[in-house]
């Protein structure tokens, strides 16, 4: 994803979809995945086939690694998912999770779990909400979430990108999951990360 | 200040059929705060190159000179980035990344606190436990600059590092270089980049040395005066890339066409 916002950034902050991917002769599915992750993430907003960074997309660039890492964090903090999961470690015995009880959690099809499950570690991991153990495959959260207090059924939220230079190979079932919002829910409802 | 200083080094090795010329009367310097490109075609000695500058291979004739020194062995004030990233994959991040500092003796508080800085710095932060397998080829990569990085090297050498990445990936490990070396309080003091990508030299090195194919010579020295962050789609920017690229095509055979040296910039 960070790939895809430092090539908009190369585009002046907005541009067409289309010739973003051919700068860097990409097919357009392949930027994609990134490009709902970042809109997802309020990054980036796509009109018209065209991708114009936001206020915190602008923001995001002109940072320095470390101060993306803390804006993402807050972004991720904001999804259904993060939320769920840091929700979901908070209650847990000894607050920690396996990635089987993961893939349970957010029962994402089998296909893809494995994969699915890797991004979402990856991303608390980078953004230092979680950590992980890959010898016992342990989830633990590095602060407690605060608590909600709401029940939330998770319904086939689709895998988050990748750490941010990669751009994942979601499938197409990934950009169909949907559901109904949460309540009080910041993020828009856009396929990547705000099915709930 | 010149760091390095290449004069008239020639390179052979033993072929099956007596010796082949890998480079010949190869002459430049790197100075402090350069940002150094070696372009050339595929097999034209750009690694080897980078070998000879590190000391961990010697020159046939010529010398290698670093701060005013003979490079004549493996010289410590150096680090490399290897395109294939080279971690040990049985330690975690932290551990490879400390792999290069152990070997300088430090009491172990004190390669902690400098292993955490450079796992911090290049957004490692949260991998520290992990292994080299469960991290993606831009994270790996990180590791490799960490661990280059953490002996706080006077000149960085990267060899085709961006080469094994995605584009995506590429794009974005490119720009945080490139944010790592505007750090006035981070190394190194100069950069050496292999690449065989033209516009990615032109976008990261404001040098480019361009050499021709084997046995290489310095066909120019070019530098790229061009204002960053550089916009890949202006015309500044395209008609360096068609320079250096009718250099590299229509660069020479083994001794015709002298070496241009400092004659070119951007601007002409």
């Amino acid at each position: 994803m960070q790939g895809l916002l430092v090539l908009l950034n190369s585009h002046k902050g907005s541009e067409d979809v289309a010739l973003l991917a051919d700068d860097l002769d990409l097919e357009i599915d392949e930027i994609l995945p990134s490009l709902d992750f970042a809109s997802a993430l309020g990054l980036v907003k796509v009109h018209d086939g065209r991708a114009t960074f936001t206020d915190l997309g602008k923001r995001y660039v002109a940072a320095t690694i470390r101060e993306r890492k803390a804006i993402l964090r807050e972004q991720l903090l904001r999804t259904t998912l993060f939320k769920t999961l840091l929700r979901a470690l908070d209650n847990a015995p000894e607050h920690q999770l396996t990635d089987e009880q993961l893939t349970h959690l957010f029962s994402v099809t089998p296909a893809p779990a494995d994969e699915s499950v890797q991004n979402i570690v990856n991303w608390g991991r980078y953004t230092e909400l979680i950590r992980y153990d890959a010898v016992q495959h342990l989830l633990t959260p590095v602060r407690r979430a605060p608590s909600a207090g709401r029940t939330l059924t998770v319904n086939r939220p689709p895998p988050p990108a990748a750490p941010p230079e990669s751009h994942p190979t979601s499938g197409p079932s990934n950009r169909k999951a949907s559901g109904p919002s949460g309540p009080g829910e910041h993020t828009s409802p856009l396929p990547a990360m705000a099915s709930a | 200040m010149v760091i390095i200083r290449v004069e008239h080094v020639d390179k052979s090795f033993a072929g099956r059929h007596g010796n082949i010329s890998i480079m010949q009367d190869i002459s430049f310097d790197v100075a402090d705060s350069d940002f150094v490109a070696l372009v050339g075609p595929s097999g034209c000695g750009k690694s080897t190159m980078l070998r000879l500058i590190q000391g961990l291979d010697r020159p046939t004739s010529g010398k290698v000179e670093f701060r005013d020194k003979p490079v004549t062995s493996v010289v410590t004030g150096m680090a490399m980035v290897f395109q294939s990233f080279a971690l040990c994959p049985w330690l975690t991040v932290s551990q490879n990344v400390a792999f290069g500092i152990e070997a300088l003796g430090w009491a172990p508080d004190r390669i902690k606190a400098q292993v955490d800085r450079y796992v911090s710095v290049t957004g490692l932060d949260g991998f520290q436990e992990a292994y080299p397998r469960e991290l993606s080829g831009g994270m790996r990569q990180r590791v490799g600059l960490a661990r280059a990085l953490a002996v706080e090297p006077s000149v960085l050498l990267m060899d085709e590092p961006f080469s094994a990445l995605d584009p995506l990936t590429a794009e974005s490990l490119r720009e945080e270089i490139l944010q790592l070396w505007r750090d006035p309080s981070l190394p190194p003091d100069a950069v050496i980049l292999v690449s065989h990508n033209i516009e990615e030299a032109i976008q990261l090195a404001d040098r480019i040395i361009v050499l021709s194919r084997r046995p290489a010579h310095v066909l120019a020295d070019v530098h790229v005066d061009l204002p960053r962050p550089r916009d890949r789609k202006s015309s500044a920017f395209y008609d360096l890339t068609d320079r250096v690229y009718s250099l590299i095509t229509e660069g020479g055979g083994p001794t015709t066409a002298p070496p241009v040296t400092n004659g070119a910039t951007a601007s002409q």
